[in-house]
């Protein structure tokens, strides 16, 4: 009820709400734009150019819809738009891993062994998400940190559930083949706690 | 395709959780029987935690301040121009009325009801047509143009 309220008040352009809503979501939608341009700078852009957009939209917005796919779609179609003007071919072809260095926390209380063992396995794996096609890695991120359900992820990419289900596949098995292709004896480490 | 290879096609979506009930089922008994297969979901279910894992890149404060600043400016802003917008239009609606209004009323002060049927009076109401067509022409014409200086004012903002 609270939500239907709130997107009832996003429709009317209650500044209250959007800004209720940039405080909730900043955190995940700058990650998700981090994770679309690798760029710190260009990712502060596009986040501002992503909350001016749905301030413009907001009268848009329909109610009887789930609000974060929404907010995500823009903030993807904000960064596809910088990609097409500025990197068209990244849309193609896989991009270099960033270097960037960028402040962070973790996603969860990590534990000693983790401490120990996680940060190395966690740059390589953001390294090798890096270097997916923004087609592969924006599926990667919506599932596994934005964990969203495949028709909101449906919803947001605007395309068929099961496009959705070939692309993580696809996705994911690149990954794979980039993390084992980064280690010496061409092995998967392990990822989950020792 | 023989079973273990059309089960580790759907072991990536399985570390996924984006399998059906079905299809989930058929993986656990054939892990449940295949040792390989099991070492290899292992690699899948590793992947995924650490997925999920990932250390999420944080939204500078100062970033988050100066949008915070955008948003409350750019919706006063957008309240302010709705405003305006509907002013104009009650402003032109009524002018249209109260060109309207004026019909009757001339026709009142120059002959009296009774010489609507005049030959005069015919001529009279081609004139105030004339004017009322006007009148709309610009008051059409001034919306354009505000409409579009306004446009302007916001691209250059």
């Amino acid at each position: 009820m609270a939500v239907d309220s709130e997107a009832v008040r996003l429709r009317r352009g209650d500044p209250e709400v959007l800004v209720s809503l940039l405080e909730r979501y900043q955190h995940r939608l700058y990650r998700f734009l981090m994770r679309m341009v690798h760029d710190p700078a260009t990712a502060e852009d596009l986040f501002q150019q992503t909350w001016l957009r749905v301030a413009e939209n907001a009268r848009r917005y329909d109610p009887s819809r789930p609000l974060e796919p929404w907010l995500f779609s823009i903030a993807r179609n904000a960064a596809i738009d910088y990609l097409r003007r500025v990197r068209p071919e990244s849309l193609d072809e896989t991009l270099p891993s960033g270097d960037a260095k960028i402040d962070m926390i973790a996603g969860a209380q990590p534990s000693a062994v983790d401490v120990m063992m996680g940060q190395q396995r966690s740059s390589r794996l953001a390294d090798a998400l890096g270097e997916l096609t923004p087609m592969y890695c924006e599926v990667v991120t919506l599932r596994f940190e934005e964990e969203m359900k495949l028709d909101e992820i449906a919803e947001v990419l605007e395309i068929p559930l099961s496009t959705v289900k070939t692309r993580l596949r696809r996705a994911l098995d690149a990954l794979r083949g980039k993390l084992e292709h980064r280690l010496p004896g061409g092995e998967l480490p392990g990822w989950g706690p020792q | 395709m023989n079973e273990h290879e059309r089960i580790r096609e759907q072991m990536s979506l399985a570390a996924a959780g984006a399998l059906d009930a079905s299809e989930e089922r058929e993986l656990s008994q054939h892990l449940a029987s295949c040792a390989d297969c099991n070492a290899e979901f292992e690699g899948w279910r590793e992947l995924g935690a650490g997925l999920r894992r990932l250390p999420t890149p944080q939204a500078p404060a100062a970033l988050v301040e100066r949008t915070r600043a955008a948003l409350v400016a750019i919706t006063i802003e957008r309240r302010e121009q709705r405003s305006t917008q509907r002013t104009m239009v009650w402003l032109i609606l009524f002018a249209w009325t109260t060109i309207l209004a004026t019909w009757p009323v001339l026709k009142l002060i120059s002959s009296g009801a009774a010489s609507a049927l005049d030959l005069n009076f015919v001529q009279t109401w081609h004139v105030l047509i004339g004017i009322t067509i006007f009148g709309w022409v610009a008051a059409g014409a001034a919306a354009v143009f505000l409409g579009l200086r306004h446009r302007q004012e916001r691209r250059l903002a």
